[in-house]
């Protein structure tokens, strides 16, 4: 039987760059608005950190609606980026950020690497930003939204620009809808990320067969949600052995089961975002049950179980020797 | 009371005609906190798929009912279960109908499942003496559910079916544009009907609040997925941004679900 007491003692802190998280936990960019939509739900003291939902340069509008589709075990979604830009997000919006109880990330998003540099340096020199996330993956916005996450030389580019905009710890949120993501991985920490966020939504498309018509406004969408944490899992394990930076795991996070996955596979800390969705008590009910289960293992701090799940790929020549 | 999530229970759970459910539960808490025109979202037993957005059908004393159409396996899974089984549900949320100078004579149009949203507010404009004439329509006579309990709350009903199996032939806007004008117009239902409740409002310069339905990602106004066109002008718009054409987007499940028709650009 663990006790509370024991529970109480493992350390659950990580480190990403220079900033110390309380709790491993981050509720992801786009879901969670500035905290303050979940602050009468949720123990903000309880996470690790609140990614913002993503800024850019001038103002947008976002996608037609219906921008929301739920599908098996998931959801697509299709925003297409709506906020004010940055020049209202500082003057109006960012000083209400200074009470939240838990780090602050903010997210950037942008259509050319002068766009990351600004929005990033504006955002990054205020007191209230304790670090920044570049949101080079997002699916939803016309063709050019991801070409720079799939593209390892726009990746480098745009890293590189941003990281010489910033001291504050560099996250860079990674596409899922890559031939091979430990590319662009290694691309990002080489120019300079201090942490990788794995994985952005996955693109999809649903269809209302009655009207023979695209359900999304946006026709095409993320998928988010349990649906992508096998996708999700894999991906992190497979950034983990290509880099050195520390790995923020998500997709389709739930439970404390999910959440250990994903560090087993590599991950340092996790993102939840769609779960939020389901029941906001979510991410406390995952710290608790963290607590809980290191404490069982006679562990005493979250860094202990990260990778534990690493026994490289299976060798498939190896049975095919035999076999012949 | 502000919101929170709410561990329930159901009492009680029946179908009151082919795919449409009541479920009924005990919500202290709930129960006395909410508006008319408020939401909750049903978390779902799995938990594998975000909460469902239901509205509060009817509240008295530690009692909360829901009605809901089956629409998909969400509110499948929602019309399984049972007596006896718990439930959380995050709420009451959104701003309900503005009731607070009640005229004496009120219009409420209800199509389908928008049943749902307007007994709460039929009731509180009964209690502030208001006639209330109630305009409710359906595919046909067997879906219209719950038809009973208007009358007993005081409602004068009319009723329409597009079958023309009960009351009139045609779209419960036709009953309602037959009819004398209110000085107020409340209406929930689905978009085409209230887009025709709003050009019967402005044509009879009757002031109508409309309760919209929308399918929502978390809310609770966090993640932009519900929104609906407003002038830019209507105080519920967000102040920033709007485009050329003086148009806003707002969260239906944050500034609404109830909307002012004059302030809607759909
Ligand atoms: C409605 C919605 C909006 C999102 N908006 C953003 C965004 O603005 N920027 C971003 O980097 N990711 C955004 N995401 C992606 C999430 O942050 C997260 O990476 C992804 O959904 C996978 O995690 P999950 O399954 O826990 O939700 C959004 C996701 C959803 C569901
Ligand atoms: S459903 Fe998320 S903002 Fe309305």
């Amino acid at each position: 039987m663990v006790s509370a007491e024991d529970a109480r003692d493992v350390d659950l802190s990580v480190r990403i760059g220079g900033l110390r998280l309380r709790y491993p936990t981050m509720m992801g960019s786009g879901c969670y608005g500035s905290g303050e939509e979940f602050a009468r739900f949720a123990d903000l003291a309880r996470i690790g950190a609140i990614v913002l939902k993503s800024v850019t340069r001038l103002p947008r509008l976002g996608n037609p609606m219906p921008r929301i589709v739920h599908t098996p075990s998931g959801m697509l979604n299709a925003i297409g980026l709506q906020n004010p830009g940055i020049d209202w997000y500082l003057e109006h919006e960012i000083g209400k950020l200074a009470e939240r109880p838990c780090a602050i990330i903010g997210s950037v998003a942008g259509f050319s690497v002068g766009e990351y540099v600004e929005v990033t340096q504006r955002l990054a020199e205020r007191p209230e930003i304790d670090a920044i996330e570049l949101n080079v993956s997002c699916p939803n916005v016309a063709s050019e939204g991801e070409t720079f996450a799939c593209d390892s030389r726009a990746t480098s580019e745009v890293v590189s620009a941003a990281r010489a905009a910033t001291r504050k710890p560099l996250i860079v949120k990674l596409s899922p809808n890559v031939t091979d993501i430990t590319v662009i991985a290694r691309e990002a920490e080489s120019a300079g990320a201090d942490a990788l966020a794995v994985i952005n939504t996955v693109r999809g498309m649903a269809i209302d067969v009655e009207r023979a018509r695209p359900r999304l406004g946006n026709v095409a969408g993320g998928l988010s949600g349990p649906a992508i944490r096998p996708i999700a899992v894999l991906a992190v394990y497979e950034a983990a052995r290509a880099v050195r930076i520390p790995i923020i795991g998500q997709g389709g996070i739930a439970s404390l089961s999910d959440a250990l996955e994903f560090f087993l596979a590599g991950a340092s800390a996790i993102g939840i975002g769609t779960a939020n969705f389901t029941d906001p008590r979510v991410p406390e009910r995952i710290v608790d049950g963290l607590a809980e289960h290191l404490a069982g293992q006679g562990a005493r701090s979250i860094s202990e179980i990260v990778g534990r799940a690493n026994v490289g790929f299976a060798d498939v020549h190896q049975y095919e020797g035999d076999a012949g | 009371m502000p919101a929170r999530v709410h561990d329930t229970r159901v009492i009680a759970r029946e179908e009151r005609a082919p795919g449409v459910m009541m479920v009924t539960i005990q919500a202290p808490a709930l129960s006395a906190a909410v508006f008319p025109g408020q939401f909750v979202m049903a978390e779902l037993p799995s938990g594998c798929a975000a909460a469902v957005a239901l509205a509060i059908y009817d509240a008295y004393d530690d009692i909360v009912s829901l009605l809901f159409f089956i629409t998909g396996p969400r509110t499948r899974e929602l019309a399984a279960l049972a007596a006896g089984d718990s439930l959380a549900l995050l709420g009451p949320l959104g701003n309900g109908f503005d009731l607070r100078d009640a005229p004496a004579d009120v219009a409420i149009a209800a199509g389908g499942v928008g049943i749902a949203s307007v007994l709460l507010p039929a009731r509180e404009l009964v209690r502030r003496r208001s006639r209330v004439r109630l305009f409710y329509g359906a595919r046909s006579a067997a879906l219209l559910v719950e038809r009973e309990r208007f009358v007993q709350a005081g409602c004068e009903v009319t009723l329409a079916t597009e079958d023309g199996s009960e009351g009139l032939r045609g779209y419960v806007t036709d009953a309602l544009e037959a009819s004398a004008p209110a000085k107020l117009l409340l209406a929930c239902g689905p978009t085409p009907m209230l887009r025709a409740v709003a050009q019967i409002a402005t044509r009879t310069r009757v002031p109508a609040q409309l309760c919209l339905e929308e399918t929502f990602g978390c809310g609770v106004g966090g993640c932009w997925g519900c929104v609906v066109p407003v002038a830019a002008t209507s105080p519920r718009a967000p102040r920033f941004p709007s485009n050329e054409a003086g148009i806003s987007y707002a969260r239906i499940c944050r500034e609404g679900p109830v909307f002012m028709a004059e302030e809607l650009r759909w």
